[in-house]
């Protein structure tokens, strides 16, 4: 499949900030790609410098074929940027802003009202299509953000932290929206810092940190990089005795055990070793257990890992 | 999903226009009716005005063509130095940014939206003049040329100093005043250009308030004191550095 954005090498000081240390990585046509780090890792400056609003010092980008910094404007009209901020127009109403947008990308007048109004549909703001920016809920300010990316309709999206602060009804129909954006063949540039969100939504994700890439794959594959992460959570009839306790954390197989409520959390790096000893366990103490679940590690796991082995001194 | 225009590096002149016009249009919508942009741009100069007329033994209509450079002057300089500030603070300036807009139709359409808002506000003070005051008007094509080039010229200006390092329309407002004011006393407002000491006349050839003045002048029956050519083509030239120096300055917003 052919790429949407290609990134060599890109990097940006400020003064002597290095905030992207010479990145590389793909995303291919209508992939929904994350972007993820901690706050100040250089995610937002690298989706920047992708949509031109900051020059990279070094390396060099392109989206769609074009090169970010000589075709810019026509980068531009090919891509959908929504900001951390929603910067909307207080002053105007929810169906100006869409018209305005519009007409900075030179869409056709009758093109822009039939389409303004179709977004208004599809983003549930019918009841506010009249109501200036300023009298909406950050929700409804979001919802307008994002339905004002893609009035043009974009081939690429860049969505910098779509769902943070939101109720859940917005974020969940934001998260809905990036679904139909993939089904439609478009390419979605995310960055957050929510790693749940990442997990559902991008097929691939690239860690950044300190500027840097740690690494670039699907969620399940970094999960696997995070093995040692695995829990095996049991829940018995009765409170354990201190003795048992104590046998429980040195069973074959079991890391650490970690009381949560009325459960024990096992960290195990291979489940099915650890439910093959947990069975002569229960029955050698006449245990009857209520509940046995395996867990995979988190994205949020993985991400631990990545960014703290970053931290470690080399 | 229809095809965008991708392969064009640069929009087509008309396509800039419209979205110039865009900009504009929007501008007139949302800062037309601030309190900030009526009271620095019309309350303020009246006010100055009356200051100056009251208790001097001068005669309102031979002040009258410079109450109307005075009223142009600040209209005219008012609505960039807040629109851009404003937009900055509340990062909907970044709007512009993220379309296919240059730079060139950006600094356009909020030139053009300074533009209209000054010519109208400077109608009303010609509109006082020739009604209640007596003035006349003697050259109808050299005072529309005033009217056109000076309120080009210093929405310009305005623009121009609307690209300062400052985040907030108070700050920017604040550089604004720090060179409006000066400018008000050397470029013939109060006093007629031939009566300014030596010093004022060479200062008035380094402000473009001075030749709209002027052609205000000449085309309400008096004196010019550049010459309407001269007038003109110093206002052409201010508007052609300060509209590039605008846009040199917000090209660099993105470095």
């Amino acid at each position: 499949m052919a790429s949407s954005i290609e990134v060599r090498e890109l990097t940006k000081y400020y003064g002597s900030l290095l905030a992207v240390d010479h990145i590389s990585f793909e995303v291919e046509a209508g992939e929904v790609f994350g972007f993820l780090g901690p706050n100040g890792a250089g995610k937002t400056t690298t989706m920047r410098m992708l949509t031109n609003l900051t020059r990279p010092n070094e390396g060099s980008a392109t989206i769609l074929g074009m090169d970010t910094v000589r075709d810019s404007l026509a980068v531009k009209a090919a891509v959908g940027i929504v900001p951390e901020a929603s910067n909307v127009f207080f002053e105007l109403t929810t169906l100006a802003n869409l018209t305005f947008t519009g007409a900075l990308y030179g869409l056709p007048r009758k093109r822009i009202t039939q389409r303004a109004e179709e977004l208004i549909e599809l983003f549930d703001l019918v009841p506010h299509r009249d109501r200036k920016s300023m009298e909406l809920s950050l929700g409804l300010r979001r919802r307008l953000t994002i339905a004002m990316s893609i009035m043009h309709e974009p081939k690429v999206v860049f969505l910098d932290e779509p769902t943070s602060g939101l109720d859940v009804e917005s974020a969940r129909l934001i998260r809905d929206i990036v679904g139909a954006l993939r089904k439609n063949g478009v390419t979605v540039f995310i960055t957050t810092h929510n790693m749940e969100e990442a997990n559902q939504l991008c097929e691939r994700i690239a860690v950044i940190n300190h500027g840097r890439l740690v690494a670039v794959d699907t969620p399940e594959r970094l999960k696997q990089a995070a093995a040692e992460a695995q829990a095996v959570e049991v829940a018995f009839s009765r409170e354990l005795s201190g003795d048992e306790e104590e046998k429980l954390s040195k069973m074959a197989c079991v890391g650490e055990v970690r009381r949560l409520g009325d459960k024990y959390h096992l960290i195990v790096s291979d489940p099915p070793c650890v439910l093959r000893a947990l069975y002569p366990f229960i029955n050698e103490h006449g245990l009857e257990p209520i509940a046995i679940n395996t867990y995979g590690p988190s994205l949020e796991d993985v991400f631990v890992k990545l960014v703290g082995k970053e931290k470690e001194p080399a | 999903m229809t095809e965008t225009a991708v392969k064009t590096r640069r929009p087509p002149l008309w396509e800039g226009l419209r979205k110039a016009w865009a900009i504009s249009g929007k501008d007139m919508k949302i800062y037309y009716f601030q309190p900030a942009v009526l009271i620095f741009g019309l309350v303020f100069p009246i006010a100055i005005f009356f200051a100056f007329l009251m208790g001097r033994d001068v005669q309102a209509v031979n002040l009258f063509p410079g109450l109307i450079a005075l009223t142009l002057f600040f209209s005219t300089t008012t609505v960039a130095p807040f629109s851009v500030p404003w937009e900055k603070m509340n990062r909907t300036f970044e709007r512009l940014l993220f379309a296919p807009v240059s730079m060139f139709d950006a600094v356009l359409g909020k030139v053009v939206s300074a533009f209209l808002f000054g010519l109208v506000i400077s109608l009303v003070p010609l509109a006082i003049g020739l009604i209640f005051f007596g003035s006349r008007i003697s050259n109808y094509p050299v005072l529309i040329l005033a009217l056109l080039l000076g309120n080009l010229c210093l929405a310009t200006m305005g623009m121009l100093i609307s690209t300062v390092n400052a985040d907030t329309p108070p700050k920017v407002m604040m550089v604004l005043n720090v060179v409006r004011l000066p400018l008000m006393f050397v470029s013939g407002i109060f006093l007629a250009l031939p009566t300014l000491p030596t010093y004022g006349r060479v200062l008035a050839w380094f402000s473009p308030v001075s030749y709209a003045a002027d052609l205000l002048y000449k085309g309400m029956g008096f004196q010019s004191y550049f010459g309407v050519l001269i007038s003109s083509l110093m206002l052409v030239a201010f508007t052609a550095v300060m509209f590039l120096w605008s846009i040199m300055r917000m090209s660099a917003w993105n470095k």
